[in-house]
């Protein structure tokens, strides 16, 4: 694919996310359902069991690479002129990053 | 907008007939017509709200009072009269010319009769606009994105069997704007007068990048045949 060929990729990260989402989400519902968490403690040993960590992580990536297809989108189709979609495109890219990292140090630091 | 009186009389069938006595009336109305019978694309227009070809809309369809507009977000030229111009650029831009570059035979290239059928729903495309015009996506960038209409023709070579340039046909609309602008809004497939699902075709567009090969025995198309086509009342 030559560069700039962004189209098919960019489509099949969010088909491919949203399915892990539509997977990941009702599992989380009926874990939460079925195992209530009452303390800070609880939810610490549930966050760190490693397959929940690498599976929320998963999660994360998923949402995350979702919303960015998903805003871009937007953001392509209605700002214009092309270099304001161009600098918004990268600032909401930015924004999502500082996102990720956030949720990455919640998870670090649960393990601690 | 300018507000019209007029009555209809034995012989008014179609939009089109009242549209060209109005004309008669008000002979500084400007609109294209041609075949009259909805295989030309001439005469596509906004009308109620929907886009269609006025020569094959039936007047006692239409809510009173009737609202005609030209093609929307198609610049304007005149009265129901737009530029074309980008829409056939995005057109040409898909190269809608038979790419086979082998030694001419005798006779003509064969097909089998499914090599055939899965051109039904793509060739019958008449370029009227009217899918494109009422496109969200064509209208927020009509200059990067094909459209329905250019998107369902690419579709048409790409399946052909014997046209040989596939590959760079795809690698054509793998960009971010091409064809990727598509939400399957299905806008294009409503006001389609001929029946045809632009937006079925883009998907099949993506699953050939995908790799991904359709081996259902139906039609690769759907195409919903107009009942005046069926013989039905």
């Amino acid at each position: 694919m030559k560069p700039g060929s962004s189209g098919l990729p960019v489509w099949l990260v969010q088909r491919v996310a949203a399915v892990y989402m539509l997977l990941f989400l009702p599992f989380i519902v009926w874990s939460l359902t079925v195992r209530p968490m009452h303390s800070h403690s609880e939810w610490r040993d549930w966050v760190t069991n490693p397959a929940m960590t690498v599976a929320l992580c998963f999660f994360i990536l998923a949402l995350l690479s979702h919303m960015w297809v998903g805003l871009r989108d937007v953001l392509l189709d209605y700002a214009k002129p092309p270099v304001v979609a161009r600098v918004s495109v990268m600032l909401l890219g930015f924004a999502l990053l500082l996102l990720g990292g956030w949720v990455l140090e919640i998870l670090v630091k649960a393990r601690l | 907008m300018q507000d019209y009186e007029i009555e209809l009389v034995a012989g008014d069938t179609m939009l089109l007939d009242v549209l060209l006595r109005l004309k008669r009336q008000d002979n500084t109305l400007t609109l294209r017509k041609s075949c009259r019978e909805g295989v030309c694309g001439s005469d596509a227009m906004n009308i109620n709200g929907r886009n269609g070809l006025a020569c094959i809309t039936r007047v006692m369809s239409l809510k009173e009072p009737v609202v005609l507009r030209p093609l929307p977000s198609f610049p304007i030229i005149r009265d129901l009269v737009v530029d074309m111009t980008n829409f056939f650029k995005q057109y040409h831009s898909i190269n809608p010319v038979l790419e086979n570059h082998d030694v001419p035979r005798e006779k003509e290239r064969l097909q089998s009769p499914a090599e055939r059928e899965k051109l039904n729903g793509a060739y019958e495309c008449i370029l009227c606009a009217c899918c494109s015009s009422q496109c969200p996506s064509y209208w927020w960038n009509p200059d990067k994105f094909v459209g329905p209409a250019g998107l369902l023709q690419a579709y048409r070579f790409i399946v052909d069997s014997r046209d040989q340039a596939t590959e760079a046909r795809l690698e054509n609309l793998s960009g971010a704007y091409r064809l990727f602008r598509c939400r399957t809004i299905m806008n294009c497939a409503e006001v389609c007068p001929k029946g045809l699902e632009p937006s079925h075709a883009i998907e099949k567009i993506r699953l050939k990048m995908l790799g991904v090969q359709s081996g259902a025995k139906e039609p690769d198309v759907y195409r919903r045949v107009p009942a005046s086509d069926t013989g039905l009342p």
